[in-house]
């Protein structure tokens, strides 16, 4: 299927989104809730822009907007300037903490707004609820409504199905959520793990819940293994270096 | 269309109203009463007996009680009352006149609710039934016309045939987006998927909106034969009712009409001796507004977090588990039995050239008659709310009136001859939403209104997307300021700009529809935001950081009413000489302007 994006002819396997289409032709379109691990959510609308079939315009976000026919896109016009100028606005009126928004509401020349709670960092970007849940643990959700809605653990207490990986903070891309490690300890979403340590280099890496989950996960087996990534490689290179 | 009473000079019949209003003013025990004089009285020449029925709209003047075939309304009937209806006119065949309609403005009482100004102008199509049946008996809804258009469609029509004759009709989705109903049923019969549903929207989140639930209280059948309909028509096996969840006696009286719909034949397995199966289920509501957007309603009866989704692909492509779905609002089923009954013209006779049949509107705010009234698409907003709803309450003046529900538009006293349809409310900067009509008087301060719908879209929000969840509450905290005399200029260019950015990035139509008030109010009563931000005066007197009260000498006579109504004891004055406020004490609740019969205060 053929379709236009700012006046560029790309070829398209229908059911794509405009924003998987536009990023493989090499048109940037700026997204904040979009991963490709985890596909469009329309969350942030940072990715809106006008689409044109027949005679009717309309502004679709293109992280979820599936190409079914031949539409002619454009991704930069006044009007998506300003909504996406806005959007920056918004989001940095919500989290002045973070430097990525201070950083944005400066690059877009934003209109003047104070901070909501100048502690604030979560744009509420989602991107750490679909980590976890793809890790499979499904520990933190979205809660609540309006704009009292933020992401948690159910009635903010310590999850059950935490199984302290951090995906979470390591997706997030604000460092809104608050990982603590010390003492060969992890602290995060109200819970402390006892953090794996490496025999070899006696660094701290990850948790106990984790390799469980990923033993069952993969059915793989690294019962007496305690040993770092880093070190892992190592050893590995070794062993392989000594068969030859 | 069937404005067909039972007529049965053999019978005769008392309904007593016990729509949700009626209810709450006292009808369950009036209803009791009439059982209990007419049980074992051999009294009559003709067989008597009491039905309860749903809601007549003129809720403000129940309850209220019908005798038929002589067409006789009584209102604010008390139990105390009932034994003199049964002497006088059961018995005796005399009127009791102090029960009877008086017209406020006319002071003229009437013999029958039908010959009343609020009710001449009304057309019922989808409220046909609803005061004239026992919504638990399923022989009322038969003995007018009940379950006929479900054997026509059946026997005598194709699924594609009844598909053409809603399309024909014009049918548009009454539950705010307008959307025409045969399309939607058109779309989900022609995909490839023959897992397909059908859901009944019965959400009804509007503050002050009970149209839907009138229905489903008084006429749950016609509801329930409109889904069968389309079930028939697009192949569809098992059908959803979403009521919210506040609308017990709605879910009673849909259990009890499913029960007997089923007993009928009229649902499960092959209905009518056809191939058709179909069954319903009743959902309860997840208690937020947002689960009456169709996408967020289908999240919520699959039991996830009612939020909705991008609808690029409609819903009658991947809707319910991800199968077709027709959804449409109890209003729109309500009309479908009409449409297949009486056909598709008869049904497009009534109405404006986009916009066919009729609608229901909640009538409330400070109009006279409050209630439910439906009318031709067309009618004017001047005759619904100056005929039929007799005007503005106390004699004061009409300054705007609210439509479409949270995110409609406030519309101005020169558009009032506005004739209402899904376009020019829209064209208006206004929207048909489900059916809302607030008015509003000289007494309502339009930053104020804005502010005060802006603040429950605010929180009503789900949340997903940022231009709904951070752009409404930007909105609320710029409303906030200018009624607290903080606003600024720049202040009105940031409105602008971020509600533009609001409705066309929000995801559903709540984000995209709520910058509505804000819009239309700027639109309309700019002066009023410039007043708040310029001359730090709220001309309603409304806004308290932004109001003076005083007392106009020259109109002032003593007459002591705002003194005595003040709370605050903050006004002074003898007898007969003018008053005064003292500004020290005055607490701005406005009680002395509501008060005062000679416009004598003012507002600074
Ligand atoms: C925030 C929001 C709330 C809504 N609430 C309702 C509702 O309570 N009842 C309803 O029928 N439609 C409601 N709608 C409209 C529905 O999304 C949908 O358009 C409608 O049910 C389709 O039926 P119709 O075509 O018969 O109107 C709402 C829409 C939005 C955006
Ligand atoms: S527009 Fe508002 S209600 Fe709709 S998805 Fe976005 S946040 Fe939710």
């Amino acid at each position: 299927m053929k379709v236009t994006i700012d006046g560029i002819e790309i070829e398209v396997e229908t059911g794509k989104t405009i924003l998987e289409a536009a990023r493989e032709a090499g048109i940037d379109i700026p997204t904040l809730c979009y991963s490709e691990a985890f596909g469009g959510q329309g969350v942030c609308r940072m990715c809106m822009v006008e689409v044109k079939t027949g005679n009717r315009k309309r502004f679709v976000a293109s992280c979820t907007y599936p190409i079914t026919g031949e539409i002619e896109v454009q991704t930069k016009t006044p009007e998506l300037e300003e909504i996406r100028r806005n959007i920056i606005t918004l989001l940095y009126r919500r989290a002045p903490n973070s430097d990525l928004m201070k950083k944005l509401y400066q690059d877009y020349s934003c209109s003047e707004v104070k901070g909501v709670d100048p502690e604030e960092s979560c744009i509420m970007c989602r991107l750490c609820v679909k980590a976890c849940e793809k890790v499979g643990a499904n520990a933190i959700s979205t809660v609540l409504r309006g704009t009292e809605k933020r992401v948690s653990t159910p009635f903010d207490e310590e999850s059950p199905e935490c199984i302290g990986c951090s995906a979470c903070a390591d997706t997030c891309p604000t460092g809104a959520i608050r990982v603590v490690e010390e003492g060969g300890r992890r602290e995060i979403w109200h819970k402390s793990f006892e953090m794996l340590r490496c025999e070899k280099c006696g660094g701290y890496y990850s948790t106990l819940p984790v390799r469980e989950h990923v033993t069952e996960q993969l059915e793989l087996d690294y019962a007496d293994d305690s040993l770092c990534p880093n070190c892992r490689r190592k050893k590995l290179a070794k062993e392989v270096a000594e068969v030859r | 269309m069937t404005q067909t009473q039972v007529n049965n000079p053999d019978k005769r019949m008392i309904l007593v109203c016990c729509g949700t209003g009626c209810l709450a003013n006292g009808s369950g025990p009036v209803y009791e009463a009439f059982c209990h004089a007419l049980e074992g009285n051999d009294q009559f020449e003709v067989e008597t007996f009491a039905k309860a029925t749903g809601c007549n709209g003129l809720c403000e003047k129940g309850p209220l009680v019908k005798i038929l075939p002589d067409d006789i309304t009584y209102c604010h009937v008390k139990e105390e009352d009932v034994s003199e209806i049964v002497e006088q006119t059961l018995l005796k065949g005399e009127l009791v006149n102090r029960l009877l309609y008086r017209d406020p403005a006319t002071k003229q009482y009437y013999r029958s609710h039908h010959d009343t100004n609020f009710y001449k102008k009304q057309h019922k199509v989808a409220l046909r039934n609803i005061g004239e049946i026992d919504p638990t008996a399923v022989q009322d809804y038969l003995d007018r016309d009940g379950y006929r258009a479900l054997k026509k469609a059946v026997k005598t029509m194709t699924p594609g045939e009844v598909v053409e004759e809603v399309l024909k009709a014009g049918l548009r989705g009454r539950g705010g987006g307008g959307f025409p109903t045969g399309l939607k049923w058109k779309a989900c019969a022609s995909t490839d998927d023959p897992q397909r549903y059908v859901i009944c929207n019965g959400d009804e989140g509007d503050p002050g909106a009970f149209m839907d639930r009138s229905i489903l209280e008084g006429d749950p059948h016609t509801v329930i034969e409109g889904m069968i309909i389309c079930a028939y028509a697009i192949g569809a096996s098992a059908g959803y009712i979403y009521v919210r969840d506040e609308y017990d006696l709605a879910v009673k009286n849909l259990i009890c009409a499913i029960e007997k719909a089923k007993k009928c034949g009229y649902l499960g397995k092959n209905i009518l001796e056809s191939d058709l199966s179909f069954d319903i289920e009743i959902v309860r509501g997840g208690g937020a507004f947002v689960c009456g957007e169709e996408t967020a309603l289908i999240n919520s009866i699959q039991g996830n977090v009612g939020e909705p989704w991008d609808k690029y692909v409609f819903p009658t492509e991947k809707g319910l588990w991800g199968h077709p779905t027709v959804i449409n609002n109890v209003e729109t089923w309500a009309n479908v039995p009409v449409i297949v009954n009486f056909g598709a013209e008869k049904f497009a006779s009534i109405g404006t050239e986009g916009s066919k049949g009729t609608k229901v509107f909640s009538l409330v705010g400070k109009v006279v008659n409050t209630g439910l009234v439906e009318v031709p698409m067309g009618t004017t907003l001047r005759e619904i709310i100056f005929d039929i709803g007799g005007g503005i309450q106390n004699g004061r003046k009409f300054k705007a009136v609210q439509t479409g529900g949270p995110s409609g538009g406030c519309i101005p006293e020169n558009l009032l001859d506005l004739p209402v349809d899904f376009d020019n409310l829209s064209q208006a900067g206004s929207m048909m939403g489900s059916g809302g009509l607030i008015v509003m008087d000289d007494r309502t301060c339009m930053v104020e209104v804005a502010r005060y719908y802006v603040n429950f879209l605010a929180s009503e929000s789900c949340g997903k997307c940022v231009p709904c969840r951070e752009g409404i509450s930007l909105l609320l905290e710029i409303l906030t300021r200018i009624c607290e005399g903080k606003g600024t200029m720049e202040d009105l260019d940031l409105l602008e700009s971020m509600s533009s950015t609001i409705q066309q990035a929000a995801l559903c139509a709540l984000g995209r529809t709520a910058p509505n008030p804000v819009l239309s109010t700027l639109k309309y009563f700019r002066d009023e935001y410039l007043e708040h931000i310029n001359n730090h005066r709220c001309p309603s007197g409304v806004c308290k950081d932004l109001t003076e009260f005083y007392i106009d000498p020259e109109l002032c006579t003593g007459c002591g009413r705002c003194r005595r109504n003040c709370p605050a004891d903050a006004i002074t004055g003898e007898k007969k000489k003018t008053h005064v406020i003292e500004i020290s004490k005055c607490i701005k609740c406005g009680e002395c302007i509501n008060n005062c019969k000679f416009q004598a205060v003012k507002v600074k």
